[in-house]
């Protein structure tokens, strides 16, 4: 469809409320629409024309036009086209009508908006702080532009949200926020009846670490891939991409083709540790740790190759605006083709023992499951979503840097539990390592630098979906001047697919909650250490990892 | 399923013993590898370039007239060699030490004191025109641009000693 | 002090709880590659618990936020004495990108106090076996600050750095 259908399309059926649409960029398109019309019109392009919210921004415009300005992102995927709807919010009145009882996966992000910048979303169900600490000021609000980033506030525990009621009858057992092995600390409250889940609450945000204002009032436009990088270990380079792609094709820089194709090669490796790191991981939550350390053995010689082609295990430190800072030459292609068909090799001998295995498919299959309706009402992506029939994907739904020329084939499965998940990721690694050999055939030569010879312009925008292991991460810029972006909102994978955890361990029995959360590859995976507490006595009783670990080996 | 515990004891004993020798015996690391940074006050001439770059602003440069004393608060290097990338005169260089660790935070503050030419033109070095430009600047560079005047900028203010909540406290001596 | 304090207290093995308060992972999945077969460090005994109080060593990755303060504080009261706390990676030790952001506190000797740095964004996992190694006693210490001057024949830097704290404009010997 091209975009004049679209926009036809909006016309006739709200036909006095587009004031002004510009087209950015080839298939991004932005128009500005009246306030009181955002649920209606939001409603109508997720529903009737099959779109899916990517991410809400909302930024402080007081410096530039004396208001408020919030943007809804939204992405129509079978036709790879990006539609972002805003309207002004004037600053004596800062309230926004909700669009989340309209599109459920709409919830976090406005209540994101509220808690960083004050706008309030008139008609939310759940009006908490999300993302402050619980001792932070009530009233501050730190994306606004006349607070500089340093500022120290006082601590005052007593604005802590309160917590979510438990429904009549149940327990309350609160998982978090430290579990012994390999995770951000977050906190799941799960509301049990018996050894059934009946509803869960979920406190996170507790690596808030301000990146977002660091990026549009301290760093730089060529430090701000720095930044990126390290919003997480495992999907440094998507990060990093994600920011650099936006900001070229915001004010329209070229990028040669041979730093297209270095990126692309540098993603699917970074996608292949990764893949192979959650398969280790989910055998070691379900307490098989033979599948941890042989596959964790495989993958070593991959952070080794990636150490010696880039100069770091993980972090990269690869991009700047305008391409890559190295070259891959003919013997790192070498080593890189020798590695991966020993990875290859080893990996089939795992896939084979593996999917033969009952003992793994008892404890995978039928658990977690999140139904097709659910993953898209709530916007998930990545392995989640294609484990439930959702066939998504960035690679192919809005292609960037070389994929375009590359052609991915999407893998999805319709069993909608923790099996399906799991088949998706290893048929993605053997997908990856066939991208990478094509990479290394087809990369051209030339340039691996853009020459940029003037200022960046401020005011335009720039959107760029990249597909990181877990899911579509997904970057808005709005560029600045003084060599900085107005505003750069991030949103990771997980930030959706947290959102469907709560209708995904319903009904299920305690055993099988810590796989079921890992089955979605969270940037942290399972918890370890539960804390029980029985509402009635008081008594207080810790599990232990050994304690947790033979409950769910004794559960069949 | 006992085909596939089979094929799975396989895989293992196939493996066979891969566990490397460090630390009993040195670690080879690759040529392109970053560890830690190491400079040479010879060479720098106290342009600031790595300053303006690096991320975490680990560089920083106290301009004293004829003096420059460059800090580098090395606990906080991300390693990402800018600082090298963009430095004209080679001064300043990852090394392949990775082996830093030190129970004492003092070895990971590195200093440099130049003593800095003058004009050519007027025989003095470089100065603010008065001295309310000077301390609203507080001496310092390595900021980005236009950034030399915001309030609340480096040195940090220090933080808010923290206080443990008074509650938080009576429940984990109770449960002790 | 603190090989004494181990050799001392830990003549056998070091049993580690580890925590992530508040990382982008990157080290904490170094850690757990400490455990794989190619590095191993369960050969000298050293394994990972799953309960601060059977733990020895504490080994902490990722920036303090103020969120994660109190519980960081309590797991560490937690543990029971003798015990040695290991802050891993550039965010534990300084703090990284955001050592001054308004909900980070900074590494982790804002909170509790801390034995063994161990730098590096992320340190490799031979990084993290010869800070263990070190904080036992059987390496000895490889780093120093390096401090270099560049001054002129003669220069007398504190009578420089005296004069220019009384007036700050100052331009011994010149016009």
């Amino acid at each position: 469809m091209k975009h004049q259908e679209f926009l036809l399309d909006l016309w006739t059926n709200f036909p006095d409320i587009l004031d002004n649409y510009q087209e950015h960029v080839k298939d991004q398109f932005v128009v500005t629409i009246p306030r009181d019309a955002l649920p209606s019109v939001a409603k109508h392009a997720v529903n009737q024309l099959g779109g899916r919210l990517v991410i809400s921004v909302a930024t402080d415009m007081r410096q530039k036009t004396n208001d408020f300005r919030v943007s809804y992102i939204i992405s129509f995927d079978e036709h790879k086209k990006f539609l972002v709807l805003q309207s002004h919010v004037p600053t004596d009145d800062l309230r926004v009508p909700s669009i989340t009882p309209e599109v459920p996966a709409a919830n976090w992000t406005e209540r994101e908006a509220f808690d960083l910048l004050g706008v309030t979303p008139v008609g939310h169900p759940d009006q908490r702080r999300l993302v402050l600490s619980d001792d932070f000021p009530n009233g501050i609000h730190p994306l606004r532009k006349e607070f500089t980033y340093n500022q120290r506030f006082p601590f005052e525990p007593q604005n802590a949200p309160p917590h979510m009621e438990a429904p009549e009858g149940t327990t309350v057992i609160p998982l978090g926020p430290f579990y012994p092995v390999l995770e951000e600390p977050a906190c799941f409250r799960l509301f049990m009846d018996g050894e059934k889940v009946v509803g869960s609450d979920y406190r996170g945000f507790y690596n808030h670490r301000a990146i977002e204002k660091l990026g549009d009032s301290e760093l730089n436009y060529n430090q701000i891939p720095f930044v990126a990088q390290q919003i997480c270990g495992i999907c440094g380079q998507v990060h990093s991409c994600g920011y650099c792609q936006a900001v070229e094709d915001a004010v329209g820089i070229e990028v040669p083709m041979r730093a297209k194709y270095i990126r692309s090669l540098l993603l699917e490796l970074e996608r292949i540790h990764s893949h192979l790191l959650w398969v280790g991981l989910a055998g070691h939550i379900i307490g098989f740790d033979t599948i941890l350390m042989q596959v964790w053995r495989i993958r070593e010689p991959v952070m080794w190759l990636m150490e010696r082609i880039t100069g770091n295990r993980k972090h990269y430190s690869s991009n700047l605006i305008g391409g890559v800072r190295f070259d891959i030459d003919e013997s790192a292609a070498e080593d890189i083709r020798r590695v991966l068909d020993k990875v290859e090799e080893e990996l089939k001998a795992v896939a084979d023992a593996v999917v033969i295995d009952t003992t793994l498919m008892a404890r995978l299959k039928g658990v977690g499951i999140l139904t097709e309706e659910n993953a898209r009402a709530l916007g998930t992506v990545g392995p989640t979503a294609r484990g439930s029939n959702v066939a998504i994907d960035s690679r192919v739904d809005h292609p960037y840097a070389a994929y375009k020329e590359l052609g991915t084939q999407i893998q999805v499965q319709d069993g909608c539990d923790s099996w399906a998940r799991t088949l998706v990721r290893v048929l993605e690694l053997f997908e990856s390592i066939r991208l990478v050999r094509k990479t290394l055939d087809d990369m051209p030569g030339g340039p691996v630098m853009a020459d940029i010879d003037h200022s960046l312009p401020y005011g335009k925008i720039g959107l760029c979906s990249v597909e990181a292991a877990r899911g579509e991460a997904h970057h808005y810029i709005l560029s600045g001047d003084e060599n900085r972006p107005y505003r750069w909102r991030v949103r990771a994978p997980t930030y959706q697919n947290l959102q469907a955890v709560g209708c995904m361990i319903e009904g299920l029995q305690l055993a099988d909650v810590p796989i079921s959360i890992g089955s979605f590859d969270p940037c942290f995976s399972c918890t370890e250490r539960v804390e029980t507490l029985d509402v009635n006595t008081g008594k207080v009783r810790i599990y232990t990892q050994e304690e947790l670990e033979k409950l769910c080996r004794n559960k069949e | 399923m006992f085909k596939a515990k089979f094929k799975e004891a396989v895989i293992c004993l196939g493996a066979g013993r891969v566990t490397l020798p460090y630390p009993f015996e040195p670690v080879q690391v690759p040529a392109k590898f970053r560890g830690k940074i190491k400079f040479d006050a010879r060479k720098c001439i106290g342009c600031g370039g790595c300053a303006n770059v690096c991320p975490p602003r680990c560089i920083v440069i106290e301009d004293m007239g004829e003096v420059s004393r460059i800090m580098f608060h090395l606990d906080r290097c991300i390693q990402c060699a800018r600082c090298f990338e963009v430095c004209p005169e080679d001064a300043i260089w990852p090394t392949d030490a990775f082996e830093t660790a030190t129970p004492d935070k003092a070895d990971l503050k590195s200093e440099m004191t130049l003593w800095m030419a003058t004009c050519q033109r007027c025989g003095r070095c470089f100065e603010y025109d008065n001295v309310i430009d000077k301390f609203a600047s507080k001496r310092w560079r390595g900021r980005g641009p236009g950034d030399e005047n915001k309030h609340g900028s480096f040195p940090t203010k220090p933080p808010l000693d923290f206080v443990m909540p008074t509650s938080l406290v009576k429940e984990s001596e109770e449960s002790l | 002090m603190i090989s004494d304090l181990c050799k001392k207290m830990f003549p056998k093995s070091l049993w580690l709880y580890h925590t992530n308060c508040g990382s982008c992972n990157g080290c904490d999945i170094e850690v757990i590659d400490v455990l794989t077969p190619y590095y191993d460090v369960e050969r000298f005994g050293m394994k990972l618990v799953g309960s601060p109080r059977h733990a020895d060593a504490l080994v902490v990755a990722g920036p303090v936020s103020r969120q994660v303060a109190p519980a960081l504080r309590r797991l560490y009261e937690a543990t029971p004495n003798p015990k040695v706390v290991i802050a891993v990676g550039a965010c534990s030790v300084g703090g990284n990108i955001w050592f001054d952001t308004y909900n980070v506190l900074g590494g982790v000797d804002t909170v509790i106090p801390v034995s063994m740095y161990i730098p590096g964004c992320p340190p490799r996992p031979e990084a993290i076996v010869y800070g263990a190694a070190l904080a036992l006693g059987l390496v000895p210490k490889k780093v120093a600050a390096q401090k270099e001057e560049h001054l002129p024949e003669g220069f007398d830097l504190e009578a420089y750095l005296k004069g220019w704290e009384e007036t700050p404009i100052v331009y011994p010997g010149r016009i």
